[in-house]
């Protein structure tokens, strides 16, 4: 009987943390596109008269669009990734978590740990500045970690499980405050 | 010039651009699985729609142009796009050409009302904004 008892802790765990929405698997454009149509109902049902269901499905989009720009994709294992959506009283929280190999991991740091520390003002220059310059991957990928910055009060927070020599799972958090 | 038809997909949004009555409207969601594919063709039928701009100045011809935003939610990869054919618009205006941009926004989205004017301020263009 392990399985279905263990079935039950997650079932238990998922109503303590108000989980919404746990999702692990291949992230493709299809299985975002369900996932996300399932979710924009269950939003909708809020029936938010502040728009936060607008905003919690924008920082969703952005999230599992980083998902795909991070991953590392050397064996199928490591394409399996990670959804989180929970609710509290005082916020929604976003998580994702995803594969990405060591080598990759100093340069996104940096990144996010730049990110972090900005203010409104600068978080809207560097959208600006990312905005008009030369499209490539590596920019556009940025764009949309300000977006999340700028669109949760850059409430965002991120980590690095090392896994093996070559990989780690990166987790990526965001809080939305919701206001009573 | 034929009018722009494309229809909404889950992903991508409408655009109707219609020469006749001169309203260009880009509406839905836009977080398409390659945002160059669906834009790319978009963006150069807007730049040679400026050959019919040119023609229509030498027959004194003053249409207003309207453009017209009415997206539920576009991902930054879009924005980046959005931004090009605002780019474009607003090398139209300074050509002399006359252009409005209606940026519509759901009442209750101020993401929405900030990312149109951030695009207003960033492309130094004054928009106007109607809420549904």
């Amino acid at each position: 009987m392990t399985q279905v008892s263990t079935a039950f802790e997650v079932y238990q765990f998922m109503s303590e943390k108000n989980i919404l929405i746990a999702f692990t698997g291949y992230f493709d454009h299809l299985v975002t596109t369900s996932l996300l149509k399932n979710i924009k109902n269950k939003l909708s049902a809020l029936q938010s008269v502040t728009g936060i269901d607008k905003k919690v499905y924008n920082v969703l989009v952005e999230s599992i669009e980083n998902i795909s720009k991070y991953s590392s994709r050397s064996n199928n294992n490591q394409k399996i990734a990670m959804l989180l959506l929970c609710k509290s009283d005082a916020h929604f929280t976003v998580i994702t978590g995803n594969h990405i190999l060591n080598k990759d991991v100093p340069a996104l740091k940096e990144k996010l740990e730049k990110v972090s520390k900005l203010s409104p003002a600068e978080l809207k220059k560097m959208y600006r500045e990312q905005m008009l310059s030369k499209r490539t991957d590596e920019n556009s990928a940025g764009l949309g970690i300000i977006d999340i910055a700028i669109k949760s009060e850059n409430q965002i927070k991120f980590d690095f499980k090392p896994l093996t020599e070559l990989s780690s799972f990166y987790l990526f958090q965001t809080e939305i405050n919701i206001q009573k | 010039m034929d009018s722009l038809i494309i229809e909404a997909t889950e992903d991508s949004p409408k655009i109707l651009f219609d020469t006749v009555s001169n309203r260009f409207v880009i509406s839905g969601e836009s977080r398409p699985e390659n945002a160059g594919k669906f834009y790319t063709p978009v963006i150069n039928w807007i730049i040679k729609f400026e050959e019919i701009l040119n023609s229509r100045k030498q027959t004194n011809d003053s249409s207003v142009l309207f453009f017209v935003y009415k997206l539920d939610y576009f991902n930054s990869t879009s924005a980046k796009y959005i931004m090009d054919v605002l780019l474009i618009l607003k090398r139209f205006v300074d050509q002399g050409h006359q252009i409005n941009i209606e940026w519509h926004y759901d009442k209750r989205d101020d993401d929405m009302l900030d990312a149109g004017n951030e695009f207003s301020d960033t492309v130094d263009m004054k928009f106007e904004f109607i809420e549904y």
